[in-house]
């Protein structure tokens, strides 16, 4: 199942990374390369094969909701690269512009 | 014997007697990796102050706490995917430069209440994707047998500080191989517990379905007490089991009633020939103990390299979302907090990151869901099943841990797809969960050869049993001179 380009930038749109015009190409093939060799899965009757989503198979642990101390908010904001007013600052998220 | 060639083992109880100061020890592993390190490369981040400052604090417990210690004044080294407060923490990518924890890993943690002295953190493949590190955003680590050749990977720097004798343990993390791998190539001993058995609390998120974290050791007791150390239940860990751990047995392994199993579909295509070699050595070595190898058939082995680099890449895709350049680590400029998102991840994500978070975020886009990580995680139930049936025949599974030995620089990572055949061996144990350990066979052409034994779920008393046992019969004869000897 090979990708096309158009595929490609789509996938990188989703996963929020810019992919450099003149990478396109490189990385298209070497997608391709690799999701080629994956389709040899389809050589295998899965049909009435169940997933497996946990190895051990446990039951989901539940805990009790209960408040208890965590980091402080300077804790929390020390390897932030815009901290301000207590809070994680951001560039704006709509019609461009810096702050 | 010096104290850098010491086991951890050794160095624990002559602390706790107080036939060694735990000063000492830190002293003299600083002066051995001041002479070391700069050939070798193990280290992103050393705290040698802060080691010694740790190590003193051990020295002046009353003596009935110390004596309490199992890793009293032991010199460990961490890989830089797990936590710690005293020293950054950047899983070797740019985009976590700086990067300072606000808490310490449970492993960290755990060691540190056993006694043990972190002296630094070990360089990687960037969030542990690559089975070489050279795909560490920051330096090469060579390997101390061959300074021309890779150490192996993910956890390259820690399999090179323990060969290189700078620290006798070390902790490693295992997504497909990554502790295994680099201690077959670097010729120590390598131990991936089951899946759960080891909280992976403060441990950088790779594949959290397949992520454990496990020692890298220059003998199996060393690897066993570490694993004694960190394993157990923890409630910050939702998926660490509460199943009690077992040891292994102190005993000789009576080889005539340990049966073991060597699946006929390994040994075929790109088996060097050296391991293929090895390997018969080893099984006629252990048939002359009175053992019995029988041949077992994992035939959905042929599917896991695929399974796994849909399985892995998926979840890692998750994962590595919380990169962001909000909240800590590298963040680039932008227009509007989009652009920002796409500049940061991609100055700051290496080129292997990327790939893998493309193909993930692929094998679990609208339409190719079913297809990818659906269709992988079945073969995974395969492969399991598997397993389940060959260990109602045999007590442990023998491979060669590699198909090759450690190779030179560049060799292979202009080709991520023959890279990632180099894991067939080990990717098998995290699809299915269970405990597997490295453990070195001696020398090929100067190269050391490993030999990886696998046992069912839970089954670590007997695996590190039948390891230690193995050790006995194949000795190391020897570390890598350095030149550093004095």
């Amino acid at each position: 199942m090979a990708l096309s380009e158009e595929q490609v930038k789509h996938v990188a749109r989703l996963a929020r990374l810019r992919l450099e015009t003149g990478d396109i190409a490189q990385v298209t093939r070497d997608l391709g390369r690799v999701l080629d060799y994956m389709t040899q899965l389809n050589a295998v009757d899965t049909e009435n094969v169940e997933p497996t989503m946990h190895v051990i198979g446990l039951a989901m642990p539940l805990r009790e909701d209960r408040v208890k101390p965590s980091l402080t908010a300077e804790a929390a904001l020390k390897n932030a690269p815009d901290p301000r007013d207590n809070m994680f600052g951001v560039p704006r998220i709509m019609d461009g512009g810096d702050s | 014997m010096r104290i850098y060639e010491m086991t951890a083992g050794d160095i624990a109880s002559k602390v706790r007697r107080k036939d060694l100061s735990a000063t000492e020890c830190m002293e003299e592993i600083a002066e051995r990796i001041g002479r070391v390190e700069p050939s070798v490369g193990a280290f992103l981040h050393l705290n040698l102050d802060e080691a010694m400052r740790q190590a003193r604090a051990i020295d002046n417990l009353p003596s009935g706490e110390r004596e309490r210690l199992p890793l009293a004044g032991v010199p460990v080294a961490v890989k830089d995917n797990m936590a710690t407060q005293s020293m950054p923490t950047t899983a070797a990518s740019k985009i976590l430069e700086g990067f300072v924890a606000p808490y310490d890993a449970t492993v960290v943690s755990r060691l540190q209440h056993a006694g043990a002295v972190i002296v630094g953190k070990t360089n990687m493949d960037e969030f542990a994707m690559g089975s070489s590190t050279e795909h560490s955003a920051y330096q090469l680590t060579r390997n101390p047998w061959d300074r021309d050749r890779v150490p192996g990977g993910s956890s390259g720097g820690s399999a090179a500080a323990v060969a290189a004798q700078m620290v006798p343990v070390a902790l490693g993390s295992d997504t497909g191989g990554s502790i295994r791998q680099p201690a077959s190539y670097c010729g120590v001993t390598g131990f991936k517990p089951t899946y759960g058995r080891v909280s992976r609390y403060g441990l950088i998120a790779f594949a959290s379905s397949l992520d454990q974290i496990g020692p890298l050791a220059r003998n199996v007791d060393d690897a066993s007490l570490i694993y004694e150390v960190i394993a157990g239940y923890d409630p910050l860990d939702a998926s660490s089991l509460r199943v009690e751990k077992a040891l292994p047995k102190a005993t000789d392994v009576s080889w005539a009633n340990v049966r073991i199993g060597v699946p006929k579909q390994y040994g075929s295509s790109g088996l060097d020939a050296s391991v293929q070699a090895r390997l018969a050595e080893v099984i006629s070595r252990l048939e002359s103990q009175g053992a019995s190898v029988v041949e077992v058939s994992l035939p959905h082995t042929e599917y896991a390299i695929a399974a796994y680099y849909l399985v892995a890449p998926a979840e890692a895709s998750s994962n590595l979302s919380r990169f962001d350049g909000v909240r800590y680590g590298y963040r680039a400029s932008g227009a509007d907090l989009l652009e920002m998102y796409e500049n940061t991840r991609a100055q700051g994500f290496g080129e292997e990151v990327k790939r893998r978070i493309l193909l993930g975020t692929h094998a679990l886009s609208a339409g190719y869901y079913d297809a990818y990580y659906l269709k992988a995680q079945k073969i995974r139930t395969l492969i399991r099943q598997d397993f389940e049936q060959a260990f109602a025949a045999v007590d442990v599974i023998l491979t060669p841990t590699t198909p090759d030995l450690a190779f030179r620089f560049g060799e292979k990572s202009q080709d991520p797809l023959q890279m990632y055949l180099s894991d067939v061996y080990t990717v098998t144990a995290n699809l299915a969960g269970i405990p597997a350990i490295s453990t070195p066979a001696g020398l090929a052409g100067g190269l050391p050869v490993g030999m990886q034994w696998l046992g069912p779920i839970m089954g670590e008393e007997s695996l590190l049993h039948i390891a230690r046992g193995f050790e006995k019969l194949w000795p190391s004869e020897g570390w890598p001179a350095l030149g550093g000897e004095a």
